[in-house]
């Protein structure tokens, strides 16, 4: 068995990779990816702790998860598209029309 | 006849009626000068009738039983034990009073009808003429200290009002500022006003009520008691004033009413309104700074004579005020070159003549004095209206010349006036100044030798007068085309004329020789007054013959250096614009003399000027840049500033609030991980 801190350790990882990208990146696409390698990283530990428990309660969050994560990136990804018409840029920068 | 003493009431209340009407309704000039001389008229008469109502009311012959009217209107102020009624008092000194406000007051009116023919506001002027008599009326009607101050800022303002009448104008002569002359005159009241309140505090305080006599407002027998009968009770009462020692209770209040008299009575140290109250027309100086306003110090000193005469420290400054004041002010006359300041600064001297006579306690030569200056005085200044208008508005003495040929009625009216004014047998000025010139010898040795120094002067500066107005040659192109006035205002001169005479013959004294029936009629009528619970008795002096014919001869003389000097002498020096030729020996005394010695200089500099500096730093220094800078403008621009800090956490940026969230969620986290 691998220790359950492993995986652990890898979802943090992936989680503050996926943080870092967020705040860092300027581009709309990998902010949305950045965001969905986060839910992924939590995936990853919840998964984790499903066999450490030998329980299927992880396992079962995780659908819910993956479910909530894909209708998210629809809706993003739909504002992304409108957004791109409008300022013809997916640079996030450019949107600070609340600036002030 | 008692049942008629509502009848009281209607002294003032015809001039109130006049003022309102003018006030309110009228437009045209002729209604308005009928209207307010009628209503004057009408309370002439009312007073005369409620003199006979008075007459025969009861009261037994010794006088102790102090006979009086108090006709209460109602209960104005009635707080727990601080009860005040509307009450108009008519007993024998206000009767005398209200004659002369009443009388010399219509005379005025019916002048005035023909002087402010012409004026640009004359439906105001009469107006304020009404309201000025009503509120003297309330001053000497008044049955309480709180009445009379009613009146006593009522003719204080009417004095602002009218000083005041020609208030667009940028100077009248003698180069005085209208407006600027009614506010001085008024702040210079205020002054006083401020030690009459301080005194009716006390007053009330000390006997708890402000009446003058008992009078039962309600007819129920709750009786408010007059204070003026408790007056000998105080004792030896006094007020510690901590480290400055302690002060008799009669000696506060009598001080407190006195800083009243000086202001309203123009004495020293408050006397500086009045020169410069001639600003106002004519009638108005005659009216109120000659026969009525300013006699309302004396009128208030009388009336509360109890407090007086149990106040021997005040009576000593009394004395000495009135007597420096006499003097002072006849020097000042002596050197003017308008003829109205000449006089007013006359009326200042007399006014010290008659607050030197209360300082003795001679309250009947007091007001005897007062009757018969109000009645040659307001003739002087009628007849200076009556030569300012026949030299066409001009003022300056130094202009005229000659008029007793081109204006011979208002010469031998205003002669009239000046020989009574001089104190010349048999004229009314005789009478009551050696009367008060007789107690003074009796007194106290050094006032007689001041009030006769200044009588000496008096004479001197009207025959200076006379000299430079009636005799020798006209000065000036108005002089020689100078006509007479019409009837409207020569009969008051003529009328005031013969009063001057006569009026000195209310109050002979005994030891002339004459019928005993005919003497100290006066004394007799104000008999009660002064033998009302409380008062010290006063004798009357018989007549001193040495007094008497050493001063009427130094007045004669003088009177006839003053004529002989401007007629003769060094007339021909003199020149409109010039300087009195009397400059030129004198030098700086005449200066002096011109200036009053000073206290306009000295007032300017001391109070207005500070004053003046202070009020500027207040409103542009710290209204201005403290006040709207710092308080205003600074809290908006404070908020402003912070307002602008805080914005610059709204970049609009996303990834600066990610950032921010991502912060947040690791506080959160953090402190519950840390808190186990």
């Amino acid at each position: 068995m691998v220790p359950t801190s492993y995986f652990v350790l890898l979802s943090a990882a992936l989680f503050i990779i996926g943080v870092l990208g967020v705040v860092v990146r300027r581009n709309a696409l990998v902010v949305f990816m950045s965001v969905e390698l986060m839910l992924n990283a939590a995936n990853l530990a919840l998964v984790a702790f499903a066999q450490r428990w030998a329980s299927a309660n992880g396992q079962i969050i995780v659908f819910f998860v993956i479910t909530v994560a894909a209708a998210e990136v629809a809706v993003g990804l739909a504002l992304l598209v409108a957004i791109f018409r409008n300022k013809r840029t997916t640079d996030i920068d450019e949107i600070s029309t609340l600036k002030g | 006849m008692s049942d008629l003493n509502w009848i009281v009431a209607l002294i003032p209340a015809f001039p109130l009626l006049g003022f309102l009407l003018n006030a309110l309704f009228i437009r045209r000039e002729r209604a308005a000068g009928l209207i307010a001389s009628g209503a004057v008229v009408l309370s002439f008469i009312t007073t005369l009738v409620a003199i006979a109502v008075l007459a025969s009311l009861g009261g037994d012959a010794e006088g102790s039983h102090a006979t009086r009217i108090d006709f209460v209107l109602w209960e104005w102020i009635s707080i727990g034990d601080f009860r005040v009624p509307f009450g108009l008092l008519f007993d024998q000194l206000t009767a005398v009073m209200a004659l002369l406000v009443t009388g010399v007051g219509s005379l005025i009116h019916i002048y005035s009808i023909g002087y402010i023919h012409g004026d640009e506001r004359p439906v105001r002027f009469f107006a304020y003429l009404n309201l000025f008599i009503t509120a003297m009326l309330f001053l000497i009607m008044g049955d309480n200290m709180l009445l009379l101050f009613l009146g006593w800022e009522g003719v204080g303002l009417c004095s602002f009002l009218l000083i005041g009448h020609w208030f667009d104008r940028r100077s009248v002569p003698p180069g005085i500022v209208p407006g600027e002359a009614a506010v001085k005159a008024f702040v210079a009241n205020r002054v006083g006003d401020a030690g009459m309140l301080l005194a009716m505090f006390a007053i009330f305080s000390n006997f708890g009520s402000l009446n003058f006599y008992d009078v039962d407002p309600a007819g129920d027998g709750r009786i408010i008691y007059g204070f003026l009968s408790q007056a000998a009770n105080l004792g030896g009462a006094r007020i510690d004033l901590g480290i400055l020692g302690s002060i008799g209770v009669m000696t506060a209040i009598t001080y407190l009413l006195l800083i009243g008299v000086t202001g309203k009575s123009a004495q020293i140290p408050l006397f500086v309104w009045l020169p410069d109250a001639m600003a106002g027309p004519t009638p108005v100086s005659a009216l109120i700074h000659a026969a009525t306003m300013v006699t309302s110090g004396v009128y208030l000193m009388v009336r509360t004579h109890t407090l007086f005469d149990n106040a021997p420290t005040t009576q000593g400054w009394i004395l000495a005020i009135g007597m420096c004041t006499a003097l002072l002010a006849a020097t000042a006359a002596v050197a003017q070159f308008d003829i109205k300041r000449v006089l007013a600064y006359s009326t200042v001297s007399q006014l010290g003549f008659m607050v030197a006579a209360v300082g003795m306690g001679a309250y009947v030569a007091a007001i005897f004095h007062l009757l018969t200056h109000g009645v040659f005085k307001a003739l002087l200044f009628l007849g200076s209206g009556s030569l300012i208008h026949g030299m066409h508005e001009n003022q300056d003495m130094r202009k005229m010349g000659g008029l007793r040929h081109t204006m011979p009625q208002t010469y031998w009216t205003y002669l009239v006036g000046a020989l009574a004014l001089a104190g010349i047998v048999p004229l009314a000025g005789f009478w009551s100044k050696d009367e008060i010139l007789a107690h003074a010898w009796e007194a106290n040795k050094l006032a007689a030798v001041v009030l006769i120094a200044a009588s000496v002067l008096t004479a001197f500066y009207m025959g200076r007068q006379m000299a430079l107005v009636f005799y020798g040659k006209p000065r000036d192109h108005a002089a020689e085309h100078a006509h007479e006035s019409g009837p409207v205002m020569l009969w008051p001169l003529f009328i005031l004329a013969v009063g001057s005479v006569l009026v000195g013959f209310i109050n002979l004294p005994s030891g002339l020789g004459l019928p005993h029936g005919v003497l100290h009629l006066l004394d007799e009528w104000l008999h009660p007054v002064f033998t009302s619970p409380g008062s010290v008795p006063h004798e009357a002096l018989p007549f001193n013959w040495a007094i008497a014919i050493v001063t009427t001869l130094l007045a004669v003389g003088s009177g006839w250096l003053g004529v002989w000097l401007y007629k003769d002498k060094v007339a021909s020096r003199i020149k409109p614009g010039k300087d009195d030729p009397a400059h030129y020996y004198l030098g700086d005394i005449w200066r002096g003399m011109e200036i009053a010695w000073g206290f306009d200089w000295f007032y300017d500099r001391a109070i207005v000027r500070p004053y003046r500096a202070v009020a500027n730093f207040l409103s542009s220094v710290f209204d201005a840049q403290g006040i709207d800078g710092v308080l205003v403008d600074g809290s908006a621009r404070l908020f402003g500033r912070l307002a602008q800090w805080f914005r610059l956490s709204q970049t609009g940026y996303v990834r600066n609030y990610a950032l921010v969230f991502l912060v947040g969620v690791i506080g959160v986290i953090g402190y519950f991980v840390l808190s186990r």
